[in-house]
């Protein structure tokens, strides 16, 4: 227990100095290599320095991005499979192969391994907590190797019994009895499997690393008593979920899926709504109009039930989902923004220079006015994230979000919802995670906006 | 005044070229997909078949069952999908002109008859939670304005923020799970519109049953625009009182309550009486989420479940809706700011 307690400080500091402090110090260096100067004008390091200033906002700026850069790694903290496995000269790194595969999704890499190369038996995948607990105990696969030494026994006896076939026996009895003998043969397989294991585990030839929290979002826990959904207990400390799935697993799954879905769609919005938004406030004239009409059009799309309606025909996976929310929603709203800031800074005097001097059009909008124009998307994407979460959440707790399977937030309280008056930690577990979580992006958008617009009270949105 | 009226000309012709490029947009979707009646009607035929053939019989040939090529063609001319999408949609815009919705295929009635059954119970819930909301939120927002940067102030902001990170539908559940009468209290019921004996109960009895049921989705509507309203509020609030008037006002000796409660508040309540148009679209669109938690039969379950049930009249019906509440709403929220706030120009 306290080894596990110890376990997780070190990942959460060992998260910080990753997020923090190496992945900046990269991030400098390769820019200083290619040829910049990786600091940030004067303007901007006040805003930072006001925006550390902060301390409710910056600290949960911090935790934010820590757990989000700690969960991109999750294979390697919460999962069934082990970080690495040896038995006798066999070894494996299952856990980060799976990391490694979901990373480079294109390429199918395997992580399978087969029981019967890990001392256990079957073809199926090998049961990792299993071996985890052998390893600490090689007695009990004596205990199961009696059970199965009985069963021998009696299949002897059963077999010591049964006549031997002659020419006289009918069909069946031939066939009974060549079924004994398969059997036992087999389960001399099995015995002979299980002492040579025995011997491996006995003489530490084997190792098993297993992650912190060693369950994952997408087993079904069948063999525990009772029937699913489980209550919180000491084992699994917020529960199951209805088809036996680790509560826990899936909402730390659910936070990364979450989180980099809401990111996704900011990032990719804002991108293209920033463009809409410069060329609209750059050119002016018609082009603002035309747009302008568009975008009031567009923006009237009653767009939940839109999305419900096309959710409902086509299964969306996660990338669809986010181009839906992105081509509805998410790129409309900077739009004003930046097309206003683009307004007020065309007219300045450096902008003017840079034309007079002959400058293209797309040089002054990207490489002159667009640095001086960014203000409002940094402060809008804290809360557009916060919206961006909520409506994942809200699609999939309507069953219209990400396919059946996916650890979800929503899909938890939609099986709350199911079992409500029976099993409340389906409803609060997901509830307190889901307002914590945006709790703390809302503290960094209000923080963020107190340092970028020092007049401006305190404003959402 | 000029400028307004060429203004709202625009806005009120935009009306209908939005209403269509949605409408026909979804009807296009609906259109091209599979799952439509045809198909649908196609499962019924064979299920009856099946039935009708007894299990075992039927399972060999269900495979097999094919619509009579003239039953097939009479079902596409009754759904008008031997047409091609746009003549389609022109035929279907002309029944909606003439307030011709259609048939439910799931409830058998005319759509519009339907929508206006459920439309009611939606207002109902809305409008509680809207003026709820009014009712937590100004004062709420008058009084952090007036403490601004008080410990007062912080510890409320912080309730705010909580508010605005938990969506409505969320603090619903969290709210049933605690007073539905599961593993806690036993206090308010796990969601409907009313009781099932209602009819039968006394005038008081009514009114307290119908209360009992209001109390939870109303808090969920509450919590949904909480937030943004109290800061909006405290916000105008905090701008005016800085504004040169206030000071005026102040400078010629009138007691501070009149100055904040007459002068400044007036002012201050422009952006959140002019907002109440976005404010009913906004509701609608919530509504799916918070009707769905809390079992209201109201147009948002009405609109969830014709998209389960792919009860397509019903689902552009709805459609047709939820649009024009939210444009007319839109526009009525600007009309209003107009007539609040003579200062305002929508012109550049």
């Amino acid at each position: 227990m306290t080894t596990k307690v110890l376990e997780i400080i070190l990942i959460i500091i060992g998260g910080y100095y990753f997020t923090h402090r190496f992945i900046p110090f990269l991030f400098v260096r390769t820019g200083r290599l290619f040829g910049f100067k990786m600091k940030f004008n004067p303007i901007w390091q006040k805003r930072i320095r006001r925006f550390k200033s902060i301390k409710r906002g910056y600290y949960s700026y911090i935790l934010i991005t820590t757990a989000f850069v700690l969960s991109l790694f999750l294979e390697f903290f919460i999962n069934n499979r082990p970080l690495y496995i040896k038995y006798e000269n066999k070894t494996a790194f299952p856990a980060p192969t799976e990391w490694l595969d979901k990373v480079l999704f294109f390429k199918k890499i395997n992580c399978f391994n087969k029981k019967s190369d890990f001392g256990q038996i079957g073809e199926d995948e090998v049961d990792y907590r299993l071996f985890a607990k052998m390893v600490e105990n090689p007695e009990m696969i004596l205990e199961s190797l009696k059970k199965k030494e009985q069963e021998m026994n009696e299949l002897q006896d059963e077999l010591a019994d049964t006549p031997v076939p002659d020419e006289y026996s009918t069909e069946d009895e031939i066939q009974d009895y060549n079924d004994l003998k398969y059997l036992i043969s087999d389960v001399q397989k099995e015995i002979d499997a299980m002492r040579k294991s025995y011997r491996a585990f006995k003489e530490n030839r084997v190792k098993i690393i297993m992650p912190v929290y060693p369950y994952s979002p997408h087993e079904h826990l069948l063999d525990m008593p009772g029937r699913p959904p489980h209550k919180p207990g000491l084992s699994h400390p917020m529960g199951t979920d209805d088809s036996g799935t680790d509560v826990l697993a899936v909402l730390f799954y659910g936070f990364r899926i979450s989180l980099s879905f809401a990111l996704f769609v900011a990032v990719i919005g804002y991108f293209f709504g920033t463009i809409v938004g410069a060329v609209m406030g750059f050119f002016g004239g018609w082009t603002d109009i035309i747009i302008q009409r568009f975008i009031e059009v567009w923006s009237s799309i009653p767009f939940l039930f839109t999305i419900m309606i096309i959710a409902s025909v086509v299964q969306p996976n996660f990338i669809m989902l986010v181009l839906l929310l992105v081509l509805l929603r998410s790129w409309i709203g900077i739009t004003y923004y930046i097309r206003g800031e683009f307004y007020r800074e065309k007219a300045k005097d450096y902008v003017q220079a840079a034309v007079a001097i002959g400058a293209r059009n797309w040089t002054v909008m990207m490489k002159h006015i667009l640095p001086n124009s960014l203000v409002p998307v940094v402060t809008f994407a804290p809360f557009g994230i916060v919206s961006y979460i909520g409506l994942l959440v809200s699609l999939d707790y309507l069953g219209f979000g990400l396919p059946v399977g996916t650890p979800s937030w929503g899909a938890l309280l939609d099986q709350g919802m199911k079992y409500i008056k029976y099993y409340p930690h389906l409803i609060f577990i997901p509830s307190v995670a889901f307002a914590l979580t945006l709790f703390m992006v809302v503290m960094i958008g209000e923080a963020v906006r107190e340092a970028f617009d020092p007049k401006v009270f305190s404003r959402l949105r | 005044m000029h400028g307004m009226t060429t203004y709202f000309i625009r806005r009120i012709l935009l009306i209908p070229v939005t209403f269509i490029a949605i409408t026909f947009m979804v009807y296009a979707i609906l259109r091209m997909v599979p799952g439509g009646p045809i198909e649908q009607a196609e499962l019924q035929i064979k299920m009856a078949a099946m039935q009708e053939g007894g299990a075992g019989a039927a399972l060999e040939e269900t495979g097999d069952i094919q619509i009579p090529e003239e039953a097939m063609k009479e079902l596409k001319e009754y759904y008008q999908l031997d047409k091609s999408i746009p003549v389609g949609y022109i035929i279907w815009l002309k029944n909606i002109l003439k307030l011709d919705f259609g048939r439910s295929y799931v409830y058998g009635e005319p759509v519009l008859k339907v929508i206006v059954s459920k439309f009611p119970i939606s207002i109902y819930f809305g409008l509680i939670g809207y003026f709820a909301t009014w009712l937590v939120c100004i004062p709420l927002g008058v009084s952090k304005a007036l403490k601004h940067k008080s410990m007062y102030d912080t510890a409320t902001s912080v309730t705010v923020f909580l508010g605005y990170s938990i969506p409505g539908f969320v603090a619903c559940l969290i709210l049933l799970v605690l007073f539905g009468g599961g593993t806690y209290w036993d206090i308010f019921p796990l969601g409907g519109f009313r009781s099932e004996n209602w009819e039968q109960l006394s005038f008081f009895a009514k009114v307290a049953d119908q209360l009992w049921h209001t109390a939870i989705p109303v808090f969920g509507y509450l919590i949904g625009g909480f937030a943004t309203m109290t800061i909006l509020m405290k916000n105008s609030l905090l701008d005016n009182l800085g504004a040169d008037y206030v000071r005026t006002a102040f400078a010629k000796g009138l007691p501070e309550k009149r100055v904040i409660f007459i002068h400044a508040m007036r002012n201050s309540l422009i952006p959140i009486t002019a907002g109440i148009g976005h404010a009913i679209g906004l509701l609608f669109a919530g509504s799916f989420l918070i009707e769905k938690t809390c079992n209201i039969p109201g147009m948002g379950l009405l609109g969830y479940m014709s998209i389960i049930q792919r009860d397509y009249p019903i689902i552009m019906g709805t459609l047709v809706f939820l649009v024009l509440i939210r444009l007319t709403g839109n526009i009525l929220s600007d009309i209003a700011w107009a007539i609040i706030d003579p200062r305002i120009r929508f012109e550049k």
